[in-house]
């Protein structure tokens, strides 16, 4: 299998499927000559042309809402965000249009459309850019949000997004851009809404959102030396979650620890930790633990920013005390 | 360009099928049979009824609250708009009550309203990037009021459109309030057309209560929409003659309303069609009986679906 960074695999994602549906265009600040703030439309405009990869003016409100107008009449746009911060501009076209238009309007009309955003904090971005929104649109119930965490994952999640016939927001965390991992060969497509289980464990379930679940990997081998068993779900997003996977593996281990950089409160965790209370609190064996960012916002301070986001040793820490 | 020889009956026909229907949502209201909030049309028939008639079906519209006349004229199949009113399984939405606010039927081009009023801008930019890059010929008209014409979403939307030459037409219906609030007193300008120029586009000032002339600047813009030469700004001058919604007492009314409320668009076609002897008193009395009785057959084919059950709730949520 080939190694790709996960931008690489972004980028192979579009170049495929704008190849196989002329349907399919790109639009977004700097997404054409310039390939993209973060590099991953590179190529494209140089390929597909000025008609399907396009730079839009600096308005987010059009993008994410022409993304809408273009879904509904035949087209399958694939919207970049510069950040996801910005999502907050276009809140009525997300969580309103997209999410919403298919249903207020008696189920007609499809929205076939995807926003890429990158979310997460990396390098002093500052409390306006270094976000992870996902946890916001839970409760967009015609949207799905999905969150990959590794090349393969953001290559065949993508592929998956733009066939489909339902809006998605697809987030990308920006301190996985540069890793590498090994890609599929040939036509590579996964599910949505199906959990990966990327470590096996019999005694401690950790679910994991984005670029903590490298983390949270790191972690259970460290456990492992101490004879603790983790498993590792990665639910690749937050809508629609499978929340059968989760439950099955706490039904197995008796024990919960929650992990992602958004805040606890309204991050992905809360919602799993509510569900999990009211389904099997008589399986649980210790409280759900949540390892999250602080209550306070992102600095632009690299040193301060590092300060914020959980690593291995708190996320084995959470694992040893579920265990106690 | 068309005249009133080619259009002026059928969109005087279209008219009357509007104040038809209207008249019957109020008296589905009325007898308690409907429980929507209703934003009536009333005095503002000539821009419904002009601007549709120079689109063809395939042609895009998305709608304002007021839009049961423009509904109509687009295709909408008037048993579908009462059952949405009566919110039963006859209506578009099969019976999810929204009204007219969100009616829809992309077979003859209607995209929607949106509940944030402004919220289509950047929809009908979209649906009018996506005629463009299909090459499909199709126009796409943005209806609002001059209250909405203050959303942000306005200018984004008309900056990409006048950058991009996109085929679209934005049809401002400036009835002069936004619920209660005056136009003067929430923006700077007395024409809204004015802010064209700032989107490279032309802004055209119409008089809303004469169809002719709406027909005729809609028609002029939709004709450069499909040549290429990109967008069009109109500013439709007309008057609601009810309140916002009904039961509105219209306390924040002036005297100078009163003169305004004289000019009735379907008298001044009436009066036109007749001058220009296309029609007599008695042949378009037979054309809004005929609408009357279109509309109640509607409503009594509407009136027999049944309500939906609770699983309604949770279908269309999802392709
Ligand atoms: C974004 C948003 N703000 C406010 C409202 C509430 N609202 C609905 S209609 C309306 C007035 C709209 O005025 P105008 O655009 O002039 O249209 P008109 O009702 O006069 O036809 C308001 C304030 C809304 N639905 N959406």
């Amino acid at each position: 299998m080939r190694e790709l960074t996960f931008t690489q695999a972004i980028n192979e994602a579009l170049v495929e499927e704008m190849e196989r549906d002329s349907s399919v265009f790109v639009m977004g600040e700097d997404v054409a000559a310039f390939g993209g703030v973060f590099g991953v439309t590179k190529g494209l405009h140089e390929t597909f042309g000025d008609r399907r990869v396009f730079d839009t003016p600096l308005s987010e409100t059009l993008i994410v809402g022409a993304a809408v107008g273009a879904a509904i009449t035949g087209l399958r746009p694939v919207a970049e965000l510069q950040y996801s911060d910005f999502l907050g501009i276009a809140m009525d076209e997300m969580y309103n249009k997209a999410a919403k238009w298919k249903f207020m309007h008696g189920g007609r009309l499809n929205v076939p459309m995807v926003v890429r955003a990158p979310e997460g904090a990396k390098g002093g971005a500052g409390a306006e850019h270094s976000q992870s929104p996902g946890g916001l649109f839970q409760s967009a119930f015609g949207m799905y949000v999905l969150m990959p965490t590794n090349p393969a994952d953001a290559k065949g999640l993508l592929k998956s997004a733009i066939r489909d016939d339902n809006p998605v927001l697809f987030l990308e965390h920006k301190a996985l851009y540069s890793k590498r991992g090994p890609v599929p060969d040939g036509e590579h497509l996964v599910p949505i809404g199906v959990a990966a289980t990327p470590r096996r464990g019999d005694d401690v379930t950790i679910v994991a959102w984005g670029n903590l679940v490298p983390r949270s990997l790191q972690a259970a081998d460290a456990l492992a030396d101490e004879g603790i068993d983790v498993e590792v779900i990665d639910p690749r997003g937050i809508r629609p979650l499978d929340i059968d996977t989760i439950l099955a593996s706490v039904e197995k281990t008796g024990r919960l620890v929650l992990v992602h950089e958004a805040p606890g409160a309204g991050g992905p965790g809360a919602e799993v930790a509510a569900v999990v209370a009211d389904r099997m609190i008589d399986v649980l064996e210790a409280p759900v633990l949540r390892v999250t960012t602080p209550d306070t916002y992102f600095p632009q301070s690299v040193h301060l920013e590092r300060l914020m986001l959980p690593g291995v040793t708190e996320i084995a820490d959470a694992v040893r005390k579920v265990m106690r | 360009m068309a005249t009133i020889d080619d259009v002026g009956l059928s969109m005087y026909r279209e008219m009357v099928r509007g104040q038809a229907a209207e008249q019957w949502i109020l008296r589905l209201i009325d007898g308690g049979e409907a429980l929507v909030l209703y934003h009536s049309a009333r005095g503002q028939e000539g821009v419904a009824v002009g601007s549709i008639a120079p689109l063809r079906r395939s042609d895009y519209m998305f709608y304002v609250h007021r839009g049961v006349g423009q509904l109509l004229a687009k295709g909408i199949d008037p048993v579908e708009l009462f059952g949405d009113v009566l919110a039963n399984t006859a209506g578009s939405t099969r019976g999810l009550g929204a009204g007219i606010v969100h009616v829809v039927d992309p077979s003859v081009g209607v995209l929607g309203q949106s509940g944030t009023v402004g919220g289509t801008f950047p929809l009908a930019a979209g649906a009018a990037l996506s005629a463009k890059y299909r090459d499909s010929g199709q126009v796409v008209l943005c209806m609002f009021g001059d209250g909405t014409a203050n959303r942000g979403t306005f200018h984004e939307s008309a900056n990409a459109a006048g950058a991009w030459k996109l085929p679209v037409v934005w049809l401002c219906e400036n009835n002069g309030y936004a619920v209660s609030v005056p136009q003067s007193a929430s923006t700077p300008v007395a024409d809204l057309a004015t802010r064209a120029a700032g989107y490279g586009m032309p802004g055209v000032i119409v008089d809303g209560q004469d169809a002719i002339a709406v027909y005729e600047a809609v028609d002029t813009a939709v004709r450069r929409a499909r040549e290429g030469e990109g967008p069009t700004f109109i500013e439709a001058k007309t008057v609601r003659f009810r309140g916002h919604f009904e039961g509105d007492p219209q306390s924040y009314r002036g005297d100078a309303d009163t003169a305004a409320l004289e000019r009735d668009p379907i008298t001044l076609l009436a009066d036109r069609l007749i001058e220009a002897g296309l029609a007599t008193d008695a042949s378009l009395a037979a054309l809004a009986a005929e609408a009357d009785r279109e509309m109640e057959r509607a409503v009594d084919v509407a009136r027999a679906a049944p309500v939906p059950d609770r699983s309604r709730l949770f279908e269309g949520i999802l392709a």
